[in-house]
């Protein structure tokens, strides 16, 4: 512990703000006094560690919903198309921020669940070191990947009201095939669905139901372009969307 | 309450002008609804917030809600924005106010208010060994901020981590000057006796 008199001044010397006279008098003690040499040591690094700390970087969902949040309120002008209806922009990009959430954490599911040992013994200690798998930490991940899958689906929900009423809008063939592509992925996502439900923490299945889910928001978001070209008099760009669905 | 000369990592001179003129530019676009060039202030200026946030909320999900409100804020307000700051400063005022009305909102509702941010206290419990030759890393220092009381622990970042002078930090936290003194002062003692305790555990 430092001499209660000088801690003020030792700080003051660790930043470089102390008065001449006072800093004569610090360092004269400090001579002879070990404690307040070992404070006044262990104060400047912590000054220099608090000054090197790195800048934390923000995940790439904050933007998205930042931006989907400026589209839903009105605030952007779209350039190149005619703008279309908020609700399900905000649908996308709530769909584009829960599929990168959904995709994280099921990379944080299958790199623990690859950690973990079939017969992992139970570990006594409190805090488990960096790298051992923790299992309400796992628990965790996959009732956050359940919500986000859940909030995905609502998302892809809303996607599907403006895409029917797309459909409806279009040339009865064009319409019957994208209903068909999209009553295929919806089979698909059913018997995934049924998988995850058998076992919720099979990483594949859950894997299997995410890409599932991410070919229908890419079809209903092709569905909703195609009917934007087609709006816009542009039958060759209506035409790459349905060619590049082939 | 409103920071009002801000000063940390000032631009150097020589590109301080033809930098405010594309900061101009740059607002001017966002304000015509370009969403393309408030990504590009959001690019150059969110780590910075986030990591203040962060630091201060000692929790990242908060921080990262905190950051959007921040940035939603900042693309409302930026028609008031005359360029008599540089935008980072101007940025950086607005997310300290809504961190700070966050803490304290949050620390009304846990019944802290009076401790929160003008805490004096003692520093009884800051009896510690000593570091030695012991470093200290960054990993070891995020974790012992983490365990600050909030008062201290925005004095402690706002001084030694973001570089702002006493009389800034006194500003920004609206607290005497010698009161931003002892906080910074308490924390780096704090500071010392949590990494003191975390090398002899």
């Amino acid at each position: 512990m430092p001499c209660a008199r000088y801690i003020t001044s030792l700080q003051e010397l660790a930043d470089g703000t102390i008065g001449s006279i006072r800093r004569a008098e610090v360092e004269q003690h400090l001579e002879t006094c070990e404690d307040c040499r070992a404070a006044l040591a262990d104060l400047e690094k912590i000054r220099d560690a608090a000054a090197s700390l790195d800048e934390l970087q923000p995940p790439e969902r904050v933007w998205l919903q930042i931006a989907g949040r400026l589209r839903q309120e009105g605030r952007i002008q779209e350039a190149a198309a005619p703008a279309p209806p908020r609700r399900y922009l905000h649908a996308f990009a709530l769909a584009a921020a829960l599929v990168i959430a959904i995709g994280g954490s099921l990379l944080f599911i299958a790199s623990r669940n690859r950690q973990v040992p079939a017969t992992a013994p139970a570990t006594a200690t409190a805090t488990p070191p960096t790298g051992v798998p923790d299992a309400a930490e796992v628990q965790a991940a996959a009732t956050a990947v359940e919500e986000a899958q859940q909030k995905l689906e609502a998302a892809i929900g809303r996607l599907q009201q403006v895409a029917d009423a797309s459909l409806q809008a279009m040339d009865p063939k064009t319409a019957a095939t994208l209903q068909k592509n999209i009553g295929i992925i919806d089979q698909a996502i059913a018997e995934e669905r049924a998988a995850v439900k058998a076992e919720p923490m099979n990483v594949p299945a859950r894997e299997s139901l995410f890409e599932a889910l991410k070919r229908k928001v890419v079809l209903l978001q092709d569905t909703i372009a195609l009917m934007n070209e087609m709006r816009k008099g542009n039958p060759s760009g209506a035409a790459e969307i349905v060619g590049g669905k082939g | 309450m409103t920071a009002s000369k801000l000063t940390v990592r000032p631009t150097a001179p020589a590109a301080a002008g033809s930098g405010r003129m594309a900061e101009l530019a740059l607002v001017e676009r966002v304000r015509r609804g370009e969403l393309g060039a408030f990504e590009e202030l959001y690019r150059t200026h969110a780590g910075r917030l986030y990591s203040l946030a962060c630091r201060m909320l000692g929790n990242p999900a908060d921080a990262e809600d905190l950051l959007q409100e921040i940035f939603l804020a900042a693309h409302r307000k930026l028609d008031g924005f005359r360029g008599d700051a540089a935008l980072g400063t101007w940025l950086y005022r607005l997310a300290t106010n809504q961190i700070l009305d966050h803490l304290r909102s949050r620390a009304a509702r846990a019944g802290q208010l009076t401790d929160a941010l003008d805490d004096t206290g003692t520093i009884a419990d800051t009896a510690s060994g000593r570091l030695g030759d012991r470093a200290v890393t960054k990993l070891d220092l995020e974790r012992a901020l983490a365990q600050l009381p909030e008062g201290c622990r925005a004095a402690f970042l706002l001084h030694d981590v973001e570089g702002l002078e006493h009389q800034e930090v006194a500003h920004v936290l609206g607290i005497a000057e010698g009161t931003s003194k002892s906080q910074v002062h308490k924390a780096r003692l704090r500071l010392r006796a949590l990494l003191t305790r975390g090398s002899s555990a």
